[in-house]
């Protein structure tokens, strides 16, 4: 074989190789994302298992509030039902909002506010909202270093054809809590 | 240099280590060998290097004993264990990492085990005692960091190996002082073996040393990004500055070598052990880091620290 055949197949294999590092790392990028999304998921389950409790604790207190109850479990149910990161970061606002009405419907009732379930519900709910924001600033993470991997060189090319479609953000429209890094191009 | 390349590179350095190990081992013992008879050589390298993979096995308990961290009852330190619980899912790591308290005053933490998901962290009642819950979390993000780049990892070898160095030194030149009449060779071999058993702890101590620097950087850069939060990780650095009682361990780690007793021997690894996974010692200079940190997050740090509650009061109160 003539050397430039050599050098042919050398520069061959040496791009074979760096595909599939390079698609290796899609897949890994892409795991994390995943990864991510369910430990939100995990988060945010948890605190749906408890609102129903805090719902009863609070109407046993002040059953009359009724418009309050319905929002929470309204916006329980859309949370439940939302499909896509960015409309659960909606609906989660939405819940958050519900909740702070219904403490705020709690303060009124000293003997509720002192009950040591109500206390320990709060607590666990705290916690919960706590559990959800962290999980949402690793997930976001993922997702920006997976969108600009799969919206840089060479990878913007075949992206879309080998399956990598950019993720979206666990964030509501004009949220702040996406990592402050600029990148090239937007997730649509 | 991105997490998985961090990863890589710490698997890379674990193998150069443990080779590097195994070279320095095998001097060792070939100088006991020299000196005294070839027999015991191997049976000191044999010794040692059955010591190695036990330690290894038996590291996080190890850790635990030579830190005197403790385990304690989850229910009374419960918000403490929701902060690690959050770090841990803001660092994506596959489980939270147990808690350990070691009584002591000084502000400290550290981070052990081979794998992320049996790993744990250790602070001091000093450091709940001294930071407010802001950077007590960034502290705690700084450890989390280091077993998410498997530094723990790579430290746990690195004090393991250097403990058993130490104690095939030590024993060389025990055999070399008091050896009497078995001993062999001329003087030379003998001047060779002095300076080896006197040298190769400091030369482990080195490899310890150089591991553990940059990696601070990257832990703190680490730790920033975990919080989002880059000025508490410098906060927390600058209290660590300015507590006084961090001194008492700045030269504890060069204790290794006068040895008497096992039960001395872990007095010294505790030392040695210490210096290593301390937020502050073999590690850049905090006023390095707290400009790595600022430049980082584009802020400066105020002249003086916030007055904050410290996290254990709050602990205490609940």
């Amino acid at each position: 074989m003539p050397w430039w055949g050599w050098t042919v197949i050398a520069v061959v294999v040496a791009l074979v190789v760096l595909a599939v590092l390079g698609y290796n790392r899609l897949v890994r990028l892409r795991n994390e994302v995943d990864t991510g999304w369910a430990n939100i998921d995990v988060q945010l389950r948890r605190r749906a298992d408890l609102i129903p409790n805090l719902v009863e604790a609070v109407r046993g207190y002040a059953a009359h509030e009724r418009a309050v109850f319905d929002e929470v479990t309204r916006a329980r149910a859309a949370l439940g039902e939302a499909s896509s990161p960015g409309g659960a970061a909606a609906a989660n606002d939405e819940l958050n909002a519900a909740l702070g009405r219904l403490l705020a419907v709690a303060e009124a009732y000293p003997e509720l506010k002192a009950s040591e379930n109500f206390l320990r519900l709060q607590d666990d709910l705290t916690d919960t909202e706590d559990k959800i924001a962290a999980a949402r600033r690793y997930y976001n993470t993922t997702v920006m270093r997976y969108n600009t991997q799969i919206q840089s060189l060479p990878w913007v090319l075949v992206a879309r054809a080998l399956g990598f479609r950019a993720r979206e953000f666990f964030s509501a429209e004009g949220d702040a809590d996406v990592p402050q890094v600029a990148f090239a191009g937007s997730a649509p | 240099m991105t997490l998985q390349e961090q990863i890589r590179a710490n698997r890379l350095r674990s193998a150069i280590l443990v080779v590097g190990f195994i070279a320095l081992l095998l001097l060792l013992a070939g100088l006991v060998g020299a000196i005294l008879d070839v027999s015991v050589g191997v049976v000191a390298l044999a010794v040692a290097l059955g010591y190695a993979i036990v330690a290894i096995l038996r590291s996080r308990t190890m850790v635990a004993r030579v830190t005197g961290a403790r385990e304690v009852d989850a229910a009374s330190i419960r918000p403490l264990r929701r902060l690690v619980e959050n770090v841990s899912i803001a660092a994506g790591l596959p489980a939270t990492p147990e808690i350990r308290i070691v009584d002591d005053p000084a502000p400290n933490a550290f981070a052990a085990g081979l794998r992320p998901e049996r790993s744990y962290v250790g602070v001091t009642t000093g450091l709940l005692e001294t930071m407010p819950k802001r950077e007590l979390e960034a502290v705690i993000a700084h450890e989390v960091a280091h077993i998410r780049q498997r530094d723990t990892y790579l430290m746990t070898m690195a004090v393991i190996f250097a403990g058993v160095i130490a104690l095939v030194a030590d024993l060389g030149f025990r055999a070399l002082v008091y050896g009497g009449r078995s001993r062999k060779g001329g003087a030379l071999v003998a001047a060779a073996a002095l300076v080896g058993f006197l040298l190769a702890p400091y030369a482990a101590l080195l490899l310890r040393m150089s591991l553990s620097r940059r990696r601070e950087y990257l832990a703190d850069a680490g730790a920033a990004e975990i919080l989002n939060d880059p000025e508490a990780m410098a906060l927390a650095l600058r209290r660590l500055e300015l507590d006084p009682t961090t001194i008492r361990y700045a030269d504890a780690s060069t204790a290794h070598l006068w040895v008497e007793s096992p039960t001395d021997r872990v007095e010294s690894d505790r030392q040695g052990v210490l210096a290593l996974a301390r937020l502050f010692d073999t590690h850049p200079p905090l006023r390095e880091r707290i400009r790595a940190l600022e430049e980082a997050g584009g802020f400066r740090l105020p002249e003086r620290l916030p007055s904050d509650t410290p996290f254990a009061l709050t602990l205490r109160s609940e």
